[in-house]
């Protein structure tokens, strides 16, 4: 007993932190997005309106449904060729031998890097005039000399997942080669002997077995995606149009740039809701050979 | 059905050998058992076989193909792995269906001979379960049945029967005589138990640290050793090899002297007998005499040890032979069926 109350005693300066931090902003804008906030006309809190903010996101904002789409292509097109570059580049690095200490920094790194910096300097890579990535380009296909990428909105949202999946790909990489690392070889090599080709051995025994793994790539990969922000602010501000406007820009968007906070953090409710039903099913599958 | 040879092979990894010069040939339909201590190489002449390990130098032909560029599915084998290798995610039917399902056996036929090789291991209640449901020795049965499904021109069978309990172990072992009996497949058998190699094999090999000792029928592995590796390795309770020296005939070393190995005289030799070639005598009517160290009574037989000049001798007696522990008796030899060895190169001295 005196034990858990010492416990409990140590742990509650930290739980008080996280309570003032994390818990009361969470409930005060769930709590604000039943009501109009304004901030260009006042700081108090205004009118109770019950769901209307919701209502006004789901049926009359077409702005909002916009941002889903945006966010769904998004998710969908960056956890797809996060995790296929990171499963590609496990098994060639596998192959190797689990690489050398240089390699192994040299992947890590992008990953060290802050998202914000990532986006600036994709920016700088891509700009018309002196960007390396254009000259690279141009130098190839010289018609593309000039071609300012971060204007047109597929190449802008082009330019935003690639960012996004050089920076997390390496990440992703280690955690699928240690998901690899773990299947058994002789499952492979039974495989190889009983005369399967060498991707009827990846269909057939390696992907199977990896199966638990990869569901929590993908789905952890999808809560990133889904809060991706920095690299959007620095790298494409949305833009152009709203052609790259995801929820979690979207609701920032509204908020400190037109200051309707009530609508604000309904909508960042709903990216809430979404992020919710994420993180369950990853705790489910995560989680369900300890439970 | 197909031939194997081993050309000289050797696999090392930096400069640790695993096999070394192996020259082997396996003939049509035999049953090869290698045989050998825990590390000794058997796995990996086997995985040479199969092209799971690449020789670092030699050939290998499996009937007149050079196999040694050739990858394993092109190579018709079947081979139970020592740890199984089931695909976790199948259930047993997907287990042992597998090399039917990526030869695009119609479904069928499939599950015909599929019910027919789990017959044969006696798996028929555990079709639908996953491997992780299964016990050790079901394990094993699945793996076997897996090779069984099929007619390949090689078998490869490593240590299949290790987690079997000693009743199913034997009733498996019949088994699979009768198959290879029935199927007259090329196998190659890994095992470290000389019980399973005398009884399934037309010829052993017995290999120590990479290199084959002795490849001969069992019964001439057992009676005419090579060397004195292959002396200790085949018997059990293993051969008596006591040191000494050989004077006009007369192996000589403290405590013993027992006279008729053959003529001359040589420094530094090793006169091994096995237990069965002991007999137990009055005092004084034997060879020589030495007090009883222990007495264990095994059921067919009875195991003497005896304490001769410090060493232990262990001698196979009647199974109604009784003495008392401290007890002197007398120890009778046949110089017939003794072997001399030489103790520096612990190679065979013929007489
Ligand atoms: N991939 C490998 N790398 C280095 N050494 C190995 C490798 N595979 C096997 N060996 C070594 O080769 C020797 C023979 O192994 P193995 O053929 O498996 O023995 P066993 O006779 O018990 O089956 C062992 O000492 C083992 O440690
Ligand atoms: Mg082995």
């Amino acid at each position: 007993m005196r034990q858990r109350a010492l416990a409990f005693g140590l742990l509650a300066p930290a739980l008080a932190i996280v309570a003032f931090t994390t818990v009361y902003p969470m409930l005060s804008s769930f709590w604000t997005s039943f009501h109009i906030l304004n901030l260009s006309r006042s700081i108090e809190l205004g009118r109770f309106i019950g769901i209307e903010n919701y209502t006004e996101a789901f049926n009359e904002d077409p702005e909002f449904w916009q941002v889903m789409r945006v966010t769904a292509a998004f998710v969908v097109l960056d956890v797809t060729f996060t995790i296929l570059a990171a499963l590609g580049l496990a098994i060639l690095l596998l192959r190797q031998g689990f690489g050398t200490s240089i390699l192994r920094t040299l992947l890590i790194l992008p990953f060290a890097m802050s998202p914000a910096l990532i986006g600036i300097s994709w920016r700088f890579m891509l700009n018309p005039d002196f960007g390396a990535f254009n000259r690279t380009i141009a130098a190839v296909l010289p018609f593309m000399r000039n071609t300012d990428y971060l204007a047109s909105p597929t190449m802008a949202m082009g330019a935003l997942i690639s960012a996004d999946v050089w920076h997390w790909a390496p990440y992703f990489t280690f955690m699928l080669m240690g998901g690899l690392a773990s299947i058994p070889p002789e499952t492979q090599e039974a495989a190889r002997i009983d005369g399967a080709s060498d991707w009827r051995v990846f269909r057939d025994v390696t992907l199977p077995q990896l199966a638990p793994v990869l569901l929590v790539a993908i789905i952890l990969k999808s809560v990133f995606a889904l809060k991706v922000f920095d690299s959007i602010v620095t790298m494409t501000g949305g833009g152009p149009g709203r052609s790259t406007t995801t929820l979690a820009f979207f609701a920032y968007h509204i908020g400190f740039r037109d200051y309707q906070f009530g609508y604000a953090a309904a909508v960042a409710y709903v990216l809430t809701a979404i992020l919710f039903l994420f993180s369950l099913s990853y705790m489910r599958f995560a989680f369900r050979r300890t439970a | 059905m197909a031939s194997i040879q081993f050309n000289a092979v050797t696999k090392r990894w930096g400069d640790f050998f695993g096999v070394r010069e192996l020259d082997l040939a396996v003939a049509d339909q035999e049953f090869l058992v290698l045989l050998g201590p825990s590390g000794c190489g058997k796995t990996t002449t086997m995985r040479m076989v199969a092209g799971l390990e690449e020789p670092s130098s030699g050939e290998i032909f499996i009937g007149d193909d050079l196999v040694n560029d050739m990858p394993p599915r092109e190579r018709d084998i079947a081979m139970v792995f020592q740890n199984y290798g089931l695909y976790p995610h199948m259930s047993v039917r997907d287990n042992i269906g597998y090399p039917l399902k990526v030869r695009g056996i119609p479904r069928e036929d499939a599950q015909k001979r599929i019910d027919a090789a789990a017959a044969k291991v006696e798996l028929g209640p555990f079709l639908e379960r996953k491997p992780a449901q299964l016990s050790g020795g079901q394990r094993q049965r699945v793996a076997l049945a897996r090779s069984l499904v099929r007619t390949p021109r090689v078998f490869l069978m490593d240590e299949p029967l290790s987690n079997l309990d000693a009743k199913l172990r034997v009733t498996m072992r019949a088994e699979l005589k009768h198959l290879h009996h029935e199927l007259r497949i090329t196998t190659i058998y890994v095992t470290h138990d000389q019980m399973e190699a005398m009884t399934l094999a037309t010829r052993v090999g017995v290999m120590n640290k990479g290199v084959m000792q002795q490849l001969a029928p069992p019964e001439e592995v057992y009676n005419d050793p090579a060397n004195m590796f292959v002396a200790g390795f085949i018997g059990s309770p293993s051969m008596n090899l006591v040191h000494g020296d050989l004077v006009d005939g007369t192996f000589r070393a403290e405590g013993v002297a027992v006279p008729g190995i053959g003529g001359g005289s040589r420094t530094g030799v090793v006169l091994g007998i096995r237990p069965e070639d002991l007999r137990v005598v009055g005092p004084g009517q034997g060879v020589f005499d030495a007090p009883v160290y222990s007495s264990e009574l095994t059921g067919e037989s009875t195991l003497v040890t005896f304490n001769v000049g410090g060493r232990h001798v262990c001698a196979r007696g009647d199974r109604h032979f009784r003495c008392e522990i401290g007890e002197v008796v007398g120890v009778a030899v046949d110089p017939q069926r003794a072997y001399l060895f030489d103790a520096a190169t612990e190679n065979r001295i013929r007489l």
